[in-house]
């Protein structure tokens, strides 16, 4: 049989496979269309410390292999999440990772103090440094060394419950950035989000989107996440958890030589909920034809020419 | 546990010059499928296309939608021969409520008169009393009207052009309606957002109530993204609105709540 656990840290995952921020909301519709408690965890929509109503008009376009979003952040808030959401998430079975997004430094610092208490069960806090449909915070911050490092550094003072950062792919060197990551105390990258995209209308002239750009995701952003992982995984030596247009057991395996420890899917799991599933069965399947008894062990393990 | 179909195409039959009616075989659907409701449908392009259930038939296991040809991924699904398989959600969202209603006017214009002929034929079964309002821009338009005749108890017509029926749009059709055809009367509408907007606009100025079907572009249809948000009215004191989901409080609202 197959070991499908992985370690990210000390966190203990039943299956690479997570389902990304901002794809799956709370888990409750996915839940309808996928046994959760076979997955390794689910992240959250990214959560504000107030509630947030999100960006007006389309907030959406589609791209070849791909697609624009710029929600915006809606969510009930922090609060409203820990009182109407938490209690449900608890009974999927699963690591609960929460997607913390500010817009502000203190609003980092205040949601990791009352995520980050013991007695809140949530496992993992992901700091959101990368939206990029947001005026303030998120992606502004991501988007430098020191920005990253002032953040993580001033989350680990409020919690001892693992800090994944994930980081957003809008920037010149990846690991310039996962490495501010790493030196502030981040127990691991994730790797990436959406790129900064654009899509027109030519009738009227107009971007497609109201808030003129958007984030771009699903698989064709998958060359430029697995070229990230790849390039973080020969300096950083926290781990990665890859993200970007995972669609298959083979692009899962792909992103795990590459350098993941895990990988998150998001936009696939939109389209085909229920995917994770399939997902398990082809990765079990590959292993066994490959004799992999451990499926941690494809981790980093890219041979370059 | 719900899941996503692969069903194949039966029929595809081309009712207008750039719109199909499409039969899918898929029982679970064709059984839980109810008016209003939407199935969200491949194509070759990325994301999935949102349409409207037109018709069921749970006995032989089928349902149909009818498409109008606006892009490539309309484009595609138009010109799809039976046999081809598709990937469907369905079906999803909340559709139109028949509870304590007594006599209904069904407004549609555009490919928005899809899902009112499933509302009617529903009527018609639940042997509620039903006028078709319908709004084209020309006689040459003009779509569905002997299927419409089957189900309402009368139909009528509107064409901007004014070479059929009532010239101009079918807020022109409800202001010529009787007291006593408005007596008790609850609309359906669906169509373009400018045409649903005046309808919800006449309903309020008839105290009648109205429920419409709205229209945003959407990705997964089941409520986890977030892309297809509405607005609505504030529920809570200082809010100013909220942005309900369209594939899952909607897509049919009460015309009151909806801030157009």
């Amino acid at each position: 049989m197959v070991d499908l656990t992985v370690r990210v840290g000390p966190t203990v995952l039943k299956s690479p496979l997570l389902l990304a921020s901002g794809t799956c909301g709370f888990g409750r519709e996915v839940a309808e269309y996928e046994d959760l408690f076979v997955i390794g965890g689910i992240c959250t929509k990214g959560l504000t410390l107030m509630p947030r109503l999100g960006n007006e008009g389309c907030r959406t376009a589609e791209t070849p292999s791909g697609m624009l979003n710029s929600v915006g952040l809606q969510n009930p808030g922090v609060h409203a999440f820990l009182r109407d959401e938490l209690p449900n998430m608890r009974s999927f079975g699963t690591k609960i990772i929460v997607n913390v997004a500010g817009h502000d430094t203190d609003d980092y610092f205040r949601m990791a103090q009352i995520l980050g208490d013991p007695s809140v069960p949530v496992d993992v806090i992901e700091l959101n440094l990368s939206c990029p449909n947001v005026k303030e915070g998120c992606m502004t911050f991501g988007a430098s060394e020191e920005g990253v490092y002032q953040i993580v550094k001033g989350v680990r003072e409020y919690t001892d419950k693992p800090v994944w950062v994930k980081l957003t792919p809008n920037v010149t060197s990846i690991t310039e950035t996962a490495l501010a990551a790493e030196n502030a105390g981040a127990g691991a990258v994730v790797l990436i989000n959406t790129l900064l995209g654009m899509a027109i209308d030519i009738k009227s002239r107009r971007p497609v989107l109201q808030n003129n750009t958007g984030g771009l995701s699903g698989p064709a952003i998958k060359p430029i996440a697995l070229r990230m992982i790849a390039e973080c995984d020969q300096v950083l030596h926290i781990p990665i958890i890859g993200c970007g247009g995972i669609a298959s057991a083979k692009d899962v395996i792909e992103f795990m030589i590459a350098g993941a420890s895990a990988v998150q899917i998001g936009t696939m799991s939109l389209l085909h909920p229920g995917i994770c599933e399939k997902i398990t069965n082809d990765l079990i399947c590959y292993a066994e034809s490959e004799s992999i008894e451990r499926l941690s062990d494809l981790t980093g393990t890219l041979l370059r020419w | 546990m719900k899941k996503e179909y692969r069903i194949p195409l039966l029929s595809n039959v081309a009712v207008g010059s750039a719109t199909h009616v499409l039969t899918f075989r898929s029982k679970e659907i064709a059984a839980a499928a109810n008016p209003g409701q939407f199935v969200n449908v491949s194509s070759d392009l990325f994301l999935k296309r949102p349409f409207g259930v037109l018709d069921t038939d749970p006995e032989a296991g089928t349902f149909s939608i009818g498409v109008r040809r606006i892009g490539a991924g309309t484009g595609y699904i138009c010109d799809a021969v039976p046999g081809t398989f598709f990937e469907v959600l369905g079906p999803l969202g909340n559709g139109f409520v028949f509870d304590q209603t007594k006599r209904i006017i069904a407004i549609g214009g555009g490919t928005g008169i899809f899902p009112l002929r499933f509302a009617l034929k529903r009527a018609r079964e639940l042997g509620i009393p039903s006028l078709s309002l319908n709004g084209f821009r020309s006689k040459s338009d003009i779509i569905l009207l002997s299927s419409f005749e089957e189900v309402a108890d009368q139909v009528r017509i509107s064409t901007d052009a004014g070479d059929f029926g009532t010239k101009g749009n079918v807020v022109n059709l409800l202001s010529e309606l009787t007291k006593e055809e408005m007596k008790d009367a609850i609309l359906m509408t669906v169509g373009p957002e400018i045409m649903m907007k005046n309808v919800a606009k006449w309903a309020d100025g008839a105290g009648l109530f109205c429920q419409v079907s709205l229209e945003k572009r959407m990705a997964c249809g089941i409520g986890a993204c977030l892309v297809c948000v509405c607005k609505v009215k504030a529920e809570a004191e200082g809010e100013p609105f909220r942005h309900v989901r369209c594939c899952k409080e909607g897509p049919v609202f009460a015309a009151s709540e909806v801030i157009w």
